[in-house]
């Protein structure tokens, strides 16, 4: 019994591992997989809209920091092209 | 996407969502962006986020209309928008092109099929050869 735990940690470990370094391959360092981990994933969902539902309404400030529009009022008349993102 | 803004911007309306920051400096910060200066907190309110989202489009001449999330972060939530994401609504209010997540979803290339699809594609001519003078370019990143 002791026996089939030892590898079943074993495997564990090196399962692991595998997944830290291809985690360090796909983020660059160590460092950048941490930051993944911790800031990215918790923020990362794949959503559960799809094409053909209502497009979502929220409101949004403008640019001057006070005017406040909702992105149902850029629809209607021409398709919108939605580009989420930010600087950094 | 300027360039995609640039040839359908007589055919579609075009919408920047600035939402919550990627990679600032107090949480994952890259060397990339340590590399192109541009380094910011996250920001913990709303002016904070404005300002930051002036800087970006005063640094590239960002000429594609824009709206900030505010800071409870409902846009990016009701899209599921971070760190990137592009989506094209139609007409009559429905989600018509949803994209893959960012970054490696990313994929704007997908937007301007679907525009050329319906207005038709719109050629550039090729890229100049290597032996021509460098021109410093105001495109912002993707």
């Amino acid at each position: 019994m002791t026996h089939i735990w030892k590898w079943t940690i074993a495997v564990f470990v090196v399962l692991l591992l595998a997944a830290f370094l291809v985690l360090c391959k796909m983020a660059g360092s160590p460092k950048d997989v941490y930051g993944m981990v911790r800031y990215a994933f918790p923020h990362m969902h794949r959503g559960t809209l799809k094409v053909g539902d209502d497009a979502p309404d929220a409101r949004l400030v403008a640019l001057d920091g006070s005017e406040r529009f909702h992105i149902r009022e850029r629809t209607g008349g021409r398709p919108l092209v939605m580009i989420f993102g930010s600087y950094t | 996407m300027v360039q995609i803004y640039n040839d359908y911007k007589d055919h579609a309306d075009f919408l920047t969502v600035y939402v919550r920051e990627a990679h600032p400096t107090d949480e994952w910060q890259m060397k990339s962006n340590v590399k192109d200066d541009v380094c910011y907190a996250q920001p913990k309110n709303l002016g904070q986020r404005v300002a930051i989202a002036n800087d970006f489009i005063k640094r590239f001449h960002y000429p594609i209309a824009f709206g900030i999330d505010d800071i409870n972060n409902a846009a990016e939530a009701a899209y599921s928008a971070w760190p990137e994401r592009l989506y094209i609504i139609d007409e009559s209010g429905h989600i018509a092109y949803r994209g893959g997540m960012g970054p490696f979803h990313y994929d704007p290339d997908e937007v301007r099929a679907w525009l050329a699809a319906r207005y038709g594609a719109v050629k550039h001519d090729p890229p100049a050869p290597a032996s021509a003078a460098p021109v410093a370019s105001l495109d912002s990143p993707k």
